[in-house]
């Protein structure tokens, strides 16, 4: 008898957690669940506030019926897990991605969407801004979009005010031996003159190719993944050494591979050290009400001009941050309905609730632009030409292995020229 | 012990000292964790991090409840982590009887071939499994989790409970089978209860395990509905890596208690459970 | 008794069901990713058949070396630690803690409870020398010995070793206790009688303890090896494999590979390789056991 009910609650527990999916999968098809993954936070004061924000509105204002699903991954699992669902076939219908080689292939598996041809479709098209759409068919390498952008960022130098006045400097540097002399100015008022998150390694590539695109212009980078340049050619050998002579001259502080960007971030506010190479996302921080520099108190400056290079102080290292692509096999008019009005409405809604750009045009700015915000306007319309940051055009190994042994570099684990040898190795690995 | 203390006054001293360090290495981190779960997000860089809370900014626990959604989550890890304890117990305490006590042929293969799972690092499974649960149609499901959960418990429990098996003595199991007891029945009376304490170190062991994971949470499951409380971590860091620790660390309080307390209050039995020979294998 | 124990029903219901769930979602998703070892790319994305490459690879491969061996030190480290101090820790239970026994043993097991993630978020502060110095540099820095301050985790030389160190501290309760419930099944009239014979309590260890303990001493070692083998989430949390792969570990290498590299097939053969490395290392380990009987 016992037996028998034992088999049968087993039977019967297996069976109900085997059957309870039955019913739920039952309910896809006719008015089915958009998919939105990412890895911000529905609710954070981000780019993950305007996804939602914008979908709620758009099921408000158009679309009552308009059921969505928002789901939120890890930063370092959300290459897994795209991963994991292109194997199975089953992508979100929008999902946050890495711009550049990441994208590129899903694009060559025909797993994305020609967003380009569909904003066409719709015309819409001009509702991007034309140099984020430059930008992103640039690192795609393909003639129409692939992707949409969620940010417009431009990256820099962050400098504390109240620091450099203290330590007797009056203007920004002009050039990058200014930087360099201000520096020791700032480590004689007893200033930490630079902050970086080396622990997270791409705040310390950026600065390598902060140097190099002064001194061989925007392309350089490019030009190294294309092969028609070496990654061990002497503009971006001498990058990498000023980035570890900076470090040994005490610049960064001690252990300077051990700090996060978010904390090195924090410490330009407190003032505990006095400039940061930073992208203007940092601006939600400026603005924020717990920036203890205040309103104004901090400011920005362009990559410094570097002796005999070519680059010139209005062109900017820019990036669209995580973009947004779309599934291929899932687009209908559910997503078609979800595209146009979010790419008709997202550029108003950042610019008028969060101060951001966010790669789409503006028909008009408010009035109540922040300080901060109002900078980094400014500094955009002052462009003529952009440049990527370090890892955009290289694939995934190169880009992590680059990563990697900066902070070996940084430490002196490695030579300058050691480190250019090891990304030119996996380069010539794969090609 | 006799032979210690008493003669030696120096020596104890320094064994007083010792076990005080020990504590101390052991405590401080809980005590860390609470009061970074206090501070304000300015605190963690304008004072060493060993500096004590400046104030009790409960905002985080706010937030790690709200914005974190640890409502949902802690509901749901609950009913996951409950759920595949049951079946844990309930199939590794039988495999581990039929693997030691019972006569059967294959026992011995059987015996290797539930320990091949101790071995198998996680990741290398992602992609196959993902694949067999859509195959199943129970990708975004709770079921899901909860047969990973179980199915990657069995190795790592089985191999805990068979060793107190091991020693359960032969002359008990035979009398309550001369008392006319049959196998569902001897399970029941005899077996359980005399591994009783193995099986609550499975209980704790498997409970710490299954409410930690966050892998498998976020390659099975996508509707925030389903997802578990590690997933609550999430909420507090941006793509550029910027990190609202306060929350993180109210959060991962919030995580610690519930596994604080089934420790303090089974402590007692778990570590008999261990003692009792509950890894002789 | 022997027909109970041999009833062919009870037996079929006690393994089946746990036997299939096994089956099904560990052992076959690690045949699939054995199949997965012959192919080049991503499945879904871009897959193609490459035959024995992926084998061929390894061999040549520096990463995989580097981190190979980073995996071995950490694994010597580890393992030793792990079990050489919770024997240490279980010695003292038993032979010097006479108030608050059960509160102390309650408390050095303690960590093992705490998420990974947390337990890295500590250590990291722990170490952390800028802005501020962390709890060890502080107390380095106000016992005078100044010239000891230094970045623990953002240098490859010190890296390895206080990942190490954070591992052992997490795991060292578990280990303790079970030693602790060996050193309680020793007769006591054993470890009375080699006092009587006057053992010093080195002597007592070498002589008396230790054979008894051997077993478990394997056994832990096994655990402990297995453990180490996998190393993957403690050195995410606390150094996310750097500076420059200090820590970086086979499963880190091999999550990288499948995933960010986008290199499903080449990651099996890794995931494989530890496998082996598991595989062998026990037996080894195992081999230190006396013959029983």
């Amino acid at each position: 008898m016992k037996k028998k009910v034992l088999a049968c609650v087993l039977t019967a527990a297996m069976a109900t957690s085997m059957f309870s999916v039955g019913v739920q999968a039952a309910d896809k098809g006719s008015d089915r669940t958009f998919k939105i993954l990412s890895m911000w936070a529905e609710d954070d004061a981000d780019s993950g506030q305007i996804l939602k924000d914008v979908t709620e509105k758009y099921i408000q204002e158009v679309n009552p019926d308009f059921k969505y699903e928002f789901e939120l991954v890890s930063v370092d699992n959300l290459k897994q897990k795209i991963a994991t669902l292109a194997a199975s076939n089953d992508l979100p219908d929008v999902f946050a991605y890495d711009a550049g080689t990441p994208l590129i292939e899903l694009i060559d598996a025909g797993l994305v969407l020609d967003v380009g041809a569909k904003l066409d479709e719709l015309g819409i098209s001009d509702k991007v801004d034309p140099s984020a759409v430059d930008f992103l068919t640039g690192l795609t390498g393909t003639d129409t979009l692939y992707d949409l952008p969620l940010g417009q960022n431009i990256e820099g130098f962050w400098y504390n005010k109240e620091a450099f006045e203290k330590a007797g400097i009056e203007n920004p540097p002009a050039t990058w031996d200014e930087m360099l002399e201000d520096a020791d100015k700032l480590l004689e008022a007893g200033i930490q003159p630079f902050a970086v998150g080396g622990a997270d390694s791409w705040p310390a590539t950026r600065l390598i190719n902060a140097y190099v695109i002064r001194k061989l212009g925007t392309d350089a980078m490019d030009k190294a993944y294309k092969g028609e340049i070496k990654y061990t050619d002497e503009g971006i050998v001498e990058g990498a050494a000023m980035l570890q002579e900076m470090v040994e001259k005490g610049y960064f502080g001690e252990g300077a591979t051990t700090v996060d960007q978010n904390t090195a971030a924090n410490m330009i506010l407190s003032g505990e050290a006095a400039i940061i190479y930073n992208g203007s996302w940092y601006v939600s921080q400026l603005q924020a009400d717990t920036n203890p520099a205040g309103e104004d108190g901090i400011g920005f400056f362009n990559i410094p001009a570097v002796e005999g290079g070519v680059g010139t102080d209005t062109e900017y290292s820019m990036n669209c941050g995580t973009i947004l692509a779309f599934s291929n096999e899932k687009y209908d008019d559910v997503t078609e309905g979800w595209l146009k009005y979010f790419v008709e409405n997202v550029a108003d809604y950042a610019i008028n609730n969060q101060g951001t750009l966010r790669g789409y045009v503006i028909d008009q700015y408010p009035d109540n632009l922040s300080t901060y915000s109002k900078m980094v306007a400014e500094e955009i319309e002052k462009s003529t030409g952009s440049a990527t940051w370090f890892e955009a055009a290289m694939d995934s190994e190169l880009s992590q292995i680059s990563q990697e042994n900066v902070q070996s570099l940084m430490n002196g684990d490695m030579t300058p020229e050691e480190y250019c040898e090891s990304m030119q190795d996996i380069w010539d690995a794969a090609h | 012990m006799k032979l210690t203390a008493a003669k030696q006054p120096v020596g104890s001293w320094f064994k007083r000292i010792l076990i005080a360090l020990v504590v101390l290495i052991d405590v401080y981190p809980l005590f860390w964790m609470i009061t970074a779960s206090f501070k304000q997000p300015a605190e963690f860089v304008e004072k060493p991090a060993y500096a004590l809370n400046s104030g009790f900014y409960l905002q985080n626990y706010i937030d790690a409840w709200t914005r974190g959604k640890m409502a949902i989550f802690f509901r749901n890890s609950l009913i996951n982590t409950v759920i595949s304890l049951v079946f844990i117990i309930f199939f590794t305490v039988t495999i581990s009887f039929a693997l030691t006590k019972m006569q059967w042929i294959g026992k011995e293969f059987f015996k290797k071939y539930f320990a091949f799972g101790i071995m198998i690092p996680v990741a290398t499974s992602l992609i196959p499994l993902f694949q067999i649960f859509q195959k199943m149609n129970l990708i975004n499901t709770r079921s899901s989790l909860i047969l990973v959960y179980v199915a990657s418990a069995i190795s790592f429990s089985i191999y805990l409970i068979t060793g107190s098996m091991l020693s359960l003595p032969d002359e008990i199991m035979e009398a309550a089978v001369i008392d006319g007891c049959g196998i569902y029945n001897l399970m029941a009376k005899v077996v359980v209860p005399l591994t009783k304490n193995s099986i609550i170190t499975v209980l704790v062991i498997q409970f710490f395990f299954k409410w930690n994971d966050l892998l498998y949470s976020m390659t099975f499951v996508s509707s925030t509905e389903l997802k578990t409380i590690q997933t609550g971590l999430l909420y507090f860091q941006d793509e550029f890596g910027s990190k609202n620790w306060g929350a993180i660390f109210a959060s991962v309080s919030i995580c610690v208690i519930p596994m604080l307390l089934m420790y303090l209050v089974l402590n007692k039995k778990v570590i008999e459970g261990m003692t009792a020979g509950a890894v002789k294998g | 008794m022997k027909t109970v124990l041999s009833n062919k029903k009870a037996i079929f219901l006690f393994v089946f069901p746990g036997f299939v769930l096994y089956t099904v979602f560990v052992v076959l998703p690690v045949i699939w990713s054995g199949y997965y070892t012959f192919f080049d790319g991503i499945p879904g994305i871009k897959w193609e058949f490459c035959g024995l490459d992926n084998f061929v690879r390894l061999f040549h491969d520096k990463n995989f070396m580097k981190a190979l061996i980073v995996n071995l030190k950490y694994i010597g480290i580890v393992t030793v630690g792990q079990v050489g101090i919770g024997l240490l820790l279980a010695l003292m239970f038993k032979y010097w803690l006479k108030h608050f026994a059960t509160l102390v043993r309650t408390i050095v097991f303690f960590p093992v409870v705490l998420p990974t993630v947390a337990v890295g978020q500590l250590f990291v502060k722990i170490y952390e020398i800028q802005p501020h110095y962390g709890l060890l540099n502080s107390v380095l820095k106000a016992v005078g010995l100044q010239e000891l301050v230094q970045p623990w985790i953002g240098q490859a030389s010190t890296a390895l070793g206080s990942l190490s160190a954070m591992d052992i501290w997490t795991a060292v309760g578990f280990y303790a206790i079970i030693f602790y419930g060996a050193l309680l099944d020793i007769p006591e009239d054993v470890v009375e009688a080699a006092r009587i014979d006057g053992c010093k309590p080195f002597q007592l260890f070498r002589m008396v303890l230790t054979p008894l303990l051997r077993p478990m001493i394997i056994t832990c070692a096994i655990f402990s090896f297995t453990g180490t083998v996998k190393m993957f989430e403690s050195a995410l949390a606390l150094t996310g494999g750097g500076p420059g792969g200090a820590t970086k570990s086979l499963s880190i290498y091999m999550y990288d590979t499948a995933f960010t590299y986008s290199k499903t097939g080449y990651g099996s053969v890794i995931a494989l390789f530890i496998f082996l490395v598991c595989v062998v290392g026990s037996r080894i380990i195992r081999s230190f056991e006396k013959p029983i009987d």
